[in-house]
């Protein structure tokens, strides 16, 4: 400890002038001594300590003060931490809002962009939906019934009346063939002539790589509006017909016993 | 001049060239959406060629918009999407695989239509319900509700 504590310092004080006071009252009841100087000294003492006792009277009081003053601080530094812990409090719940918020608008934002990027006109949507709705391409008829023979894909039937079942069969002429695309086909949901154009105008499908129809004319694909996404495809040649137009021809006499094929075991060699 | 016409007469026939060419694939396209024609593909081998896998590929064009609404069936995006894989080319080759996706396409067909009834015979039932709850005379309700 460095420095006695006021109040030691005030007890010992008063210690000291007990005991002081002790001997004096020892010497004043004592009338035989006449020891002068001793009692001279005492009352100096006496007197010295109870100035001691003063100042350490004051000291205490000053002290006091300083202590109220330091609890009445304390209790506003502690008011303050409270304030911000709240504030932080608050903060935290704000930043977790705001950052929901920021989110959602983000994903928003990106659907935007998204939905410019490629705009379609609403008729043009609810024209479709209502082609392949009519129709009982994608929803069932209310009458539909266990036997009924509509399905939600081309059945055989449709598939033999379509222009790919023709292809393969070498007594249709090109002529015919070249008028059968040109009316309305079970498959096909628009009238063909105008559109057919504006399709052929708009991008066009990239020249079949594999597929040089060379049992139509001679005339050779001109690739120069192609996009280029066919990587790995073998270049056409104009000599060989290619291979899947020629089994076409088999589909089509395939297509009359496929289904019965269903009943057939399938074919192991895998 | 004769070389103008010819070429002329060559590019006329370059168009209908190119109109058959897109009719008959829009129509081979659709065909994928028929699990049992894939399913007869698929025992035929076609399935194992890498010619025919790249016309598969090719044909993934149909996916655009400029060309989907041409599309009566688009569920045969579905499948061409499928058939891209080889794990799924090879399961197709099994009758009962090609069953299940009949199967499960036809009731998905009809799903619609089934949730339109089930939905309009609850609002009936309600209605129903209702109407002996609001009526003043003591008769009980008749009708059963399922």
């Amino acid at each position: 400890m460095a420095a006695p504590s006021t109040r030691q310092r005030l007890l010992s004080s008063l210690d000291d002038v007990e005991i002081v006071s002790k001997e004096l009252l020892k010497v004043l009841t004592a009338p035989t001594q006449s020891d002068d100087s001793g009692m001279d000294q005492l009352i100096q003492l006496l007197v010295q300590k109870d100035k001691e006792i003063q100042t350490t009277l004051t000291t205490a009081k000053e002290q006091g003060k300083l202590q109220r003053k330091y609890e009445a601080l304390k209790a506003e530094v502690e008011n303050r931490d409270q304030d911000i812990r709240q504030l932080q409090k608050s903060l935290k719940d704000v930043e977790s809002t705001l950052s929901t918020a920021i989110y959602q608008a983000k994903a928003k934002l990106k659907a935007v962009t998204q939905a410019n990027g490629r705009k379609i006109s609403s008729e043009d949507l609810i024209k479709y939906a209502h082609k392949i709705s009519a129709s009982n391409a994608v929803a069932a008829p209310s009458t539909w019934a266990i036997g009924d023979p509509r399905r939600p894909y081309p059945t055989e039937i449709d598939m033999r009346l379509g222009i790919l079942a023709k292809l393969g069969d070498p007594t249709i002429s090109n002529q015919a063939l070249q008028q059968q695309a040109s009316f309305p086909e079970s498959m096909n949901t628009l009238r063909p002539q105008p559109h057919l154009e504006q399709a052929l105008n708009a991008p066009q499908p990239p020249p079949p790589q594999q597929s040089g129809l060379s049992w139509q004319h001679s005339v050779e694909m001109q690739p120069n509006n192609l996009p280029g996404h066919h990587s790995g495809l073998t270049p056409p040649t104009a000599h060989h017909p290619p291979p899947h137009f020629e089994q076409k021809h088999k589909d089509h006499e395939d297509v009359e016993i496929m289904s019965s094929d269903s009943s057939s075991s399938s074919s192991s060699d895998e | 001049m004769a070389v103008q016409r010819n070429f002329s007469i060559n590019q006329v026939e370059a168009d209908e060239h190119q109109k058959l060419r897109f009719q008959v694939e829009l129509e081979f396209v659709q065909c994928l959406a028929n699990p049992r024609y894939l399913n007869f593909l698929a025992q035929r081998g076609y399935f194992k060629e890498q010619s025919f896998i790249n016309y598969l590929k090719y044909l993934l064009y149909w996916k655009d918009p400029d060309y989907a609404k041409y599309l009566k069936y688009p569920q045969c995006l579905h499948f061409l999407e499928l058939l891209q894989y080889e794990s799924f080319r090879k399961e197709i080759m099994n009758y009962q695989c090609a069953k299940f996706i009949d199967d499960q396409q036809l009731l998905h067909w009809q799903h619609y239509q089934r949730k339109r009834m089930r939905l309009l015979q609850e609002e009936a039932d309600r209605v129903a319900a209702q109407q002996p709850a609001s009526s003043s005379s003591g008769v009980p309700p008749t009708m059963m509700t399922e």
